[in-house]
């Protein structure tokens, strides 16, 4: 018996909304397919008819979690259009955010992992680990979420040796816990057998469906735009690009894992080599007609701005590209023929982060288990008729 | 394989399909093709230059016509494939029958601009909602939003 | 007096008053222990140390509304929950707390109780399976057909491992096992494996990590009790935790020597002994993640089932022996 059962856009898997149809036979999944548009913000139009300055602040915000890479990303391509190079010690200060972003980020994603899989007690840990690395940022930028600490040509704030001393002792600290916890991700018996095998992604699939990230580097593609593409200080910074080569679940946590130890010595490499000078340079208000592709590798993969000038102070055109888009058609893949058992620990594994849109809900009819989607005006113009229709309620002046 | 390179191999082997390349910063090609030779291209790119990634697909309202950029990557460089379509008559082909990944860029592509993407597998609405009225495309540089007047039940008016 | 004792046998202790006192202390036991092992504080804030916080829960839920499916089938699914508090409840009736005699079996205490128990323990996973079906949600569904299959994995290693310490006693019924084991305690020792294997049969039987598979939130979101709501969702919550308390009440009088020593000291005997369960329990629930529904059936006839059938094993062996 074949049946279809909607996963999203509300449910307790899904922290944003989504919509994963599910064709099940039993408990296999034969079939996926996902919806998106329940968060679209219209962000490309609005981008257009703000300044250069103002799109920070705009990008930063397409993510809660990486806000900072979205910023980053676009930045970089405006210092490029503007043709500024910030001072060496400002770019040294944004990736530093940049990494310990990705630390923040990852260490809630393994919390997540553990949670989607019944393993409450390892998300309390991580996500307790986790208030370390907020604390940094927060001394760092002065804001746990969105740090806004870029601006058109540098950093907005300095660092100074105290807080230097503070973040290195941190290190310590989270060092020894991602090490406990790489232990009971990859040797906790129930949790392994929860992910180990679940949601194969191989080789061949994720290069054919352009998966990135972890998503990618779990299925044994060696891609990282911070080694490929080096962009900031990456040239000059040692580190190694994790990969694993079991293209599951339990390599997407492996390949997370090693990613927090690479994070780790980049960030103490930068506080140890940090230069001396100003943080930032002074930006023009305009840039010259052109157009830069810009690229960036955020916690979930790989980031791309295109981003056209036209002379004015505002952009013609800012596309951007969020990686969680890139890996739902392997997510598909990966739905297919596993467990519904699986699917928030599949659907959880490429990170998701939605931020694209549509608007829809689905209802089921009561008395024949007909199913349908509703548009919203028609589920609008519904309540407005049981509105118009209420007795008691009619004559009552809104708000009561 | 650096930039050079790339371009040297990518004239050699798509002749005079090529119209324009440029090479304006380190790792980052811009070349243009005409629309009809958009799959040959893409096909060259993978097979012979190993770009397999499509990146994203960004469209751009160039006032007579659609600009249509193809974001690759690969280990060693990024290239951009530009193409242009008039905007009486946007259709373009499909790139899915090469790279299936591009399924949902030119979806949003459909959404965005209004173009007709041909021989796309699944041509469903990506992030316009059902009811969005058609014949509107929200990133054509001629479309306004323009907010409904906001109306409280119950408001005196 | 003839008539006071079993009125008091039934409706104080452990009746209903001390059942249900004891069981929502049981929860915030296990709510609070649960909460230290993972770092947090857990109820604070009703009563001292949030004490009172599953009797706020359970009123806060009685207060919210009911809500009955369209196609439910509505008196199954209204029945269901007061069904099943009532078989967990007759079930405690028959753990020999204090009113019976070895000598003579009464009511609540006969030759055979022990199986009547283990069939009255298996009633609520009936109950929740038909509660699943009979409020038509595809979550729920998924649900109900989980618990059915989990309970083809779990019942049988339950059975044979709570049934060897009653052959090694040489008796059926849950008082002369448990005056046996309180005569010879050293006894007790040989039957560890039984005792394990039958303490994570429990825990698959409360439907708690690592095997709360039928309503795992994050894959079919409240699963049996995806639609149930209000009163008969509180009742369902005060369920499991007089099942956890009846349950826990059979393995300590079964594996742990019963509660001897009157009114008084068999009180303290039964909450200590329940609450060392309940902690194993918990713990087992802090340290697990969540496994698969097919995980679940190859480790119970991959390990629990042979386990339990050792464990039967080496009670005839040493029988032979003792006597």
């Amino acid at each position: 018996m074949k049946f279809t059962v909607p996963i999203g856009p509300q449910h307790p898997a899904l922290k944003e909304p989504i919509s994963l149809r599910m064709t099940l036979e039993g408990e296999v999944i034969r079939d996926a397919d996902i919806r998106l548009g329940y968060n679209h913000r219209g962000l490309e139009k609005l981008a257009e008819e703000k300044t250069w300055l103002q799109n920070i602040y705009v990008t930063e915000r397409i993510c809660g979690i990486c806000s900072h890479s979205h910023a980053t990303c676009y930045t970089q391509g405006v210092e490029k259009l503007m043709e500024i190079e910030p001072p060496k010690r400002g770019i040294y200060l944004r990736f530093l955010v940049a990494e310990l972003e990705r630390v923040h980020s990852h260490l809630l994603w393994l919390g997540v992992a553990g949670h989607e899989a019944g393993f409450d007690t390892f998300f309390m840990y991580t996500w307790r680990d986790r208030e370390v690395v907020m604390d940094i940022l927060e001394m760092v930028s002065g804001n746990r979420v969105h740090y806004a600490i870029n601006t058109l040509g540098g950093v907005r704030r300095d660092i100074d040796d105290l807080q230097k001393k503070k973040i290195l002792d941190s290190l310590d600290f989270l060092r020894r816990r991602s090490e406990f916890y790489f232990k009971i991700g990859a040797n906790e018996p129930s949790f392994v057998a929860r992910i180990a095998g679940v949601g194969r992604l191989s080789k061949e699939d994720a290069l054919a469906l352009c998966a990135v990230g972890p998503t990618a580097r779990a299925s044994d593609i060696s891609q990282d735009v911070r080694k490929d593409d080096p962009y900031g200080m990456y040239a000059e910074v040692p580190f190694e690009v994790a990969t694993a080569t079991s293209c599951d679940v339990l390599g997407r946590v492996v390949v997370r894992v090693k990613e927090l130890m690479q994070s780790y010595n980049i960030i103490e490499f930068l506080l140890k080599n940090l230069p001396d000078g100003p943080v930032a340079v002074r930006a023009p208000r305009r840039a010259k007609p052109n157009e830069v592709v810009s690229r960036y590798e955020a916690p979930r993969g790989e980031n791309i701005h295109y981003i056209k000038s036209n002379g004015t102070d505002k952009p013609e055109r800012l596309k951007v590209r969020a990686p969680t888009l890139a890996n739902y058609p392997a997510t598909v893949v990966m739905l297919r023929n596993g467990f519904i058992a699986d699917i928030p620990l599949i659907f959880a594994a490429i990170d998701p982060c939605i931020c694209c849109a549509e608007r829809a809900v689905v209802l089921v009819d009561g008395r024949s288990g007909e199913e349908k989607i509703v548009l919203m005006s028609e589920l609008r113009k519904q309540a407005h008729e049981r509105w118009k229709k209420a007795p008691l309620k009619k004559d009552a002046v809104w708000p009561f | 394989m650096n930039d050079t390179e790339i371009i040297e191999k990518a004239k050699a082997l798509l002749g005079d399909k090529v119209l324009e390349v440029s090479n304006p910063a380190l790792r980052r090609i811009f070349m243009k093709v005409d629309s009809k030779d958009l799959l040959k291209a893409v096909q060259v790119l993978k097979d012979d230059l190993g770009f397999a990634y499509v990146a994203t697909i960004s469209g751009l309202d160039g006032g007579e016509d659609f600009e249509i950029i193809y974001h690759f990557a690969n280990a060693f460089s990024q290239l951009n494939l530009r193409t242009q379509v008039p905007k009486t008559n946007p259709h373009v082909e499909s790139i899915c029958a090469v790279i299936p990944g591009a399924i949902l860029y030119e979806r949003e592509l459909q959404d965005m601009f209004g173009l007709v993407v041909d021989h796309i597998p699944d041509s469903r609405r990506l992030v316009l909602p059902d009811d969005w009225p058609a014949g509107n495309y929200p990133l054509r540089k001629d479309w306004k939003y323009e907010r409904p007047p906001e109306k409280i039940p119950g408001e005196k008016s | 007096m003839a008539i006071l004792k079993p009125l008091l046998y039934i409706f104080v202790y452990p009746g209903v008053i001390f059942l249900f006192v004891y069981s929502t202390f049981c929860e915030w036991f296990d709510r609070k222990v649960y909460a230290r092992l993972q770092n947090r504080m857990g109820p604070t804030h009703t009563g001292r140390w949030g004490i009172l916080q599953p009797v706020a829960d359970f009123i806060k839920l009685l207060a919210k509304e009911d809500i009955v499916p369209e196609r439910a089938d509505k008196t199954l699914f209204t029945l269901l929950p007061v069904v099943g508090i009532a078989a967990v409840s007759t079930a405690m009736m028959l753990l020999p707390v204090w009113h019976y005699n070895v000598a003579n079996s009464s009511p609540n205490s006969f030759s055979g109780d022990i199986i009547v128990l283990l069939y009255i323990l298996t009633l609520p996973t009936l109950v929740f399976f038909l509660a699943a079906w009979s409020s038509t949600s595809f979550f729920s569904t998924i649900g109900g057909a989980r618990v059915l299959t989990m309970l083809f994995g779990y019942e049988v290693p339950l059975f044979l491992a709570v049934l060897s310490p009653a052959i090694m006693a040489g008796s059926w019924r849950l008082a002369e096992i448990a005056a046996f084991y309180q005569h010879k305690p050293l006894l007790l020792l040989p039957n560890i494996i039984g005792f394990v294997v039958s303490v994570i049969c429990l825990q698959a039987k409360l439907e708690r990590t690592p095997f709360d598979i039928p309503h795992a939130e994050t894959e079919i979101v409240g699963g049996t009790f995806t639609e149930y709501s209000g009163k008969k969702l509180a009742l369902f919550r005060l369920m499991t935790d007089v099942e956890m308390v009846a349950g826990s009440g059979l393995i300590a009088a079964v594996f742990l020597g019963g509660f001897p020593g009157g009114v008084i000291l068999g009180f303290v005997n039964f909450v200590v002994k329940t609450l060392l369960i309940i902690f194993l329990l918990t713990l087992i629930r802090a340290l697990t993640s969540r496994i698969r529904i097919d995980q679940v059936i190859s480790f119970s006839w991959k390990y629990l089932a042979p386990l339990a059938v050792l464990q039967l094993l080496i009670t005839i062996v040493l029988k032979g022996f003792v006597r």
